[in-house]
């Protein structure tokens, strides 16, 4: 039971061109470098590698993964609405679901974590850099990868000369996952404004 | 025994009449009592009262004529106002409400004039002396800088006369008789005890149009403040052109003694939450003086852009400490030409908040800010701690994301605070955080940025009709804007455009609701 325990199973999903497969290497990387777990990733691009549903599977794990591929996920971050469709169905009741807050409208009752990732990135100039703000939230909010790792491996992939460009997003990712989580724990106790 | 010093000023007419009897019959008047004959209890202001405690009186008594007696009618009722004002302040001061009392007595009354004469004394003995001691007076403080001195350190020689101050001055365009660029080129030529350059140097707003246009450079609000320090044009006591009888010039000179107490914290609300501990200070400011001292005039409540500041921070998971023994900045002081009594009280707000192991101050007063962050190093005073402007703080936490806003149905304008205004690592926050408002709409008055116009005043210094006539021209762009709710960042615009707001004439034209920017996000922002 406890090999089940500490498995924790990740889908990573949206266009095409998004850098989906990137994000789910560079967390498979955090986890096995950074924080000497186990990881596995499989990709699925092909004829959707431009546009259409492109899907990067990830599993993390204290011991040696023997399947790579995901059933049902712990973590499911979707960034197209067509890749949420296609996938919503794929995520355990008491895992996270993660999306882009203006690309992706959930239909179900499921609690989600939305951040505006594509818009964030184009504020900081580079639409590209949407994938490393979601592995930002995604570390914050799920506590999948440490934060140090998640740099360390954030670091390691981007092209020389991004690296400031990147650990920006990341960050902006990051605090914004942390201001979510306060936002949650807050609206528990009822207290959500500044005044009274 | 120690020398107390009971200030009492009497009335000309009952109550003298009665201290007469007592002087004729055998009663010996106490010796600390020192009495000021005046016409009317009612033309004894609140900056005349207060200017007796800056110069370290124990105790100060206003002796006059009950009501319905008064001679001039509303002299008794002037008299009750100003009194429970200046009781007010000099709590807030810490030196007890107590010391400063009002009593009436007719001219067959001597005995209850001696009865309350022995009593008020008896009390001040037993309040003990003001822990204010009188500050050096102006005169001792000027600051051997030369005139030439201060010439060539704004290097006001590179004038080029090209006449963009003038034309950009908030006072010229109000048809004020004003060009800086002529003051400077009087200034190098000798005239500067010409009357009509000391009222200029008077009446500068310093608010820094002229600096951001000039094409040399001039720093001319420094130049302008630097001359204020320098020939002392504005007197020492109150007199020459501060506004408000130099009440606030006092009230901040009192505060430069080391062993006041103030107490500006009272009433916090309760929600709000502090913590002793913190090292992260919130600098308040003079917001609960003015509250006191204006309160007979506007409706403005400024101490609530501090509450709203503190719940901020709250709402952000920042509980800060508070400093009751908070004094002045010395904003004012310096720029109002006292430049000694600035650098002590500087001296004194830098020790205590570093004794106090603090690491940040924020503070929501841009004249703090400034003051803090710049002019204390500029004067020699190294800080040893950060200041950030609550903007600042705000723009960070809000960009961290996960908070949105509540729509506010109402139109709204912009009035912005000089002093941030020409902060560039400052000046562009206020606009962002309203950027990120939901209101219906957001529209710039004409002159707008970095072309904003002044509030009209600065430094309780040099207001006349042309500082009414700025805030007229400002309150009417306002309007224009077809908004119904001025958004400020600065305590002190509420006041003085609120001040234009009462005028009997065009009050009703210029009426509009205002609010500081930290209150109107304290009031509608939430969580996501």
């Amino acid at each position: 039971m406890s090999k089940q325990i500490n498995k924790k199973e990740i889908i990573i999903t949206g266009f095409g061109g998004q850098g989906i497969v990137l994000a789910g290497k560079i967390i498979g990387m955090a986890a096995a470098l950074g924080d000497k777990k186990e990881s596995t990733l499989v990709q699925s691009y092909g004829p959707e590698s431009r546009g259409g549903a492109c899907c990067a599977q990830v599993i993390i794990s204290d011991n040696t993964i023997q399947y790579p591929y995901v059933n049902m996920a712990d973590v499911l971050a979707c960034m197209s609405q067509s890749a949420y469709e296609k996938y919503k169905g794929q995520v355990k009741p008491d895992g996270f679901l993660l999306t882009d807050k203006d690309l992706v409208t959930p239909d179900g009752d499921m609690e989600f974590f939305a951040i505006p990732s594509t818009r964030m990135a184009e504020e900081l100039g580079r639409k590209m850099i949407a994938n490393i703000i979601m592995i930002g939230f995604a570390t914050s909010v799920t506590g999948l990868i440490s934060e140090n790792a998640a740099k360390e491996a954030v670091l390691s992939s981007v092209p020389k000369g991004t690296e400031k460009l990147n650990m920006n997003a990341f960050q902006k990712g990051y605090d914004y996952g942390l201001s979510k989580l306060k936002a949650r724990r807050k609206k528990a106790t009822a207290n959500t404004g500044a005044s009274q | 025994m120690e020398n107390f010093n009971v200030i009492l000023f009497l009335c000309n007419w009952s109550p003298h009449a009665a201290y007469q009897q007592l002087q004729e019959g055998d009663y010996q008047i106490p010796a600390e009592i020192k009495m000021v004959r005046i016409p009317c209890t009612g033309r004894i202001t609140k900056a005349l009262l207060f200017k007796a405690f800056e110069m370290g009186a124990d105790g100060v008594a206003l002796v006059g004529c009950g009501s319905g007696t008064c001679r001039y009618g509303s002299g008794t009722q002037a008299a009750i106002n100003n009194t429970e004002d200046t009781r007010n302040i000099i709590e807030l001061l810490g030196l007890g409400k107590d010391r400063m009392r009002l009593a009436t007595f007719l001219p067959h009354e001597p005995l209850p004039l001696k009865e309350f004469l022995a009593d008020f004394c008896e009390n001040i003995r037993a309040m003990g002396k003001s822990q204010i001691t009188p500050s050096i007076t102006r005169e001792e403080s000027l600051f051997n800088e030369s005139v030439g001195a201060i010439v060539a350190k704004h290097d006001a020689f590179s004038c080029q006369d090209c006449g963009k101050c003038t034309s950009s001055c908030p006072l010229a365009l109000c048809g004020k008789p004003y060009s800086p660029r002529d003051i400077v080129s009087g200034i190098i030529h000798g005239e500067v005890m010409s009357q009509k350059i000391e009222n200029d140097i008077d009446a500068c707003l310093t608010c820094g149009i002229c600096h951001e246009r000039c094409p040399s450079d001039v720093n001319f609000p420094e130049f302008i403040r630097d001359m204020r320090c320098s020939i002392g044009s504005n007197g020492g006591n109150g007199s020459g052109r501060q506004a408000h009888g130099g009440f606030f010039q006092s009230l901040m000179r009192a505060m430069v003694s080391p062993e006041l107490k103030p107490n500006r914290w009272n009433n916090l609300p309760e929600q709000i939450q502090i913590d002793p501990d913190s090292k992260v200070m919130f600098f308040g400011g003079c917001a609960p003086y003015f509250d006191v001292f204006f309160k007979r005039h506007h409706h403005v409540k400024t101490i609530d852009i501090l509450h709203d500041s503190l719940r901020l921070l709250n709402f952000f998971d920042v509980y800060p400490r508070l400093f009751g023994e908070e004094r002045c900045c010395g904003h004012d002081l310096l720029w109002s030409g006292d430049r000694a009594n600035f650098i002590r009280l500087a001296k004194l707000n830098v020790e205590a908040i570093r004794d106090a192991g603090i690491e940040t101050v924020i503070t929501s007063c841009p004249e703090c800010y400034k003051t803090i962050r710049l002019d204390y190093e500029k004067h020699g005073i190294d800080l040893g701690f950060n200041v950030i402007h609550l903007y600042e703080f705000l723009e960070t936490e809000i960009d961290k994301g996960a908070v949105e806003f509540n729509h506010l149905n109402k139109k709204i304008t912009f009035q912005d605070s000089c002093r941030l205004n020409r902060m560039e690592s400052v000046r562009d926050f206020p606009r962002k955080l309203i950027q990120r408002l939901s209101v219906e709409k957001f529209e710039e008055m004409k002159d707008s940025d970095r072309s904003a116009l002044c509030c009209g005043n600065c430094a309780w210094t040099g207001c006349d009709a042309f500082s009414k006539a700025l805030q007229v021209k400002r309150l009417r762009q306002a309007h224009a804007t077809g908004s119904d709710l001025m958004v400020t960042s600065c305590p002190k615009c509420q006041i003085h455009l609120s001040c234009a707001m009462q005028d009997t004439m065009l009050g009703d034209e210029l009426k509009m609701e205002m609010i500081d920017l930290t209150s109107i996000i304290a009031s509608t922002i939430r969580l996501e």
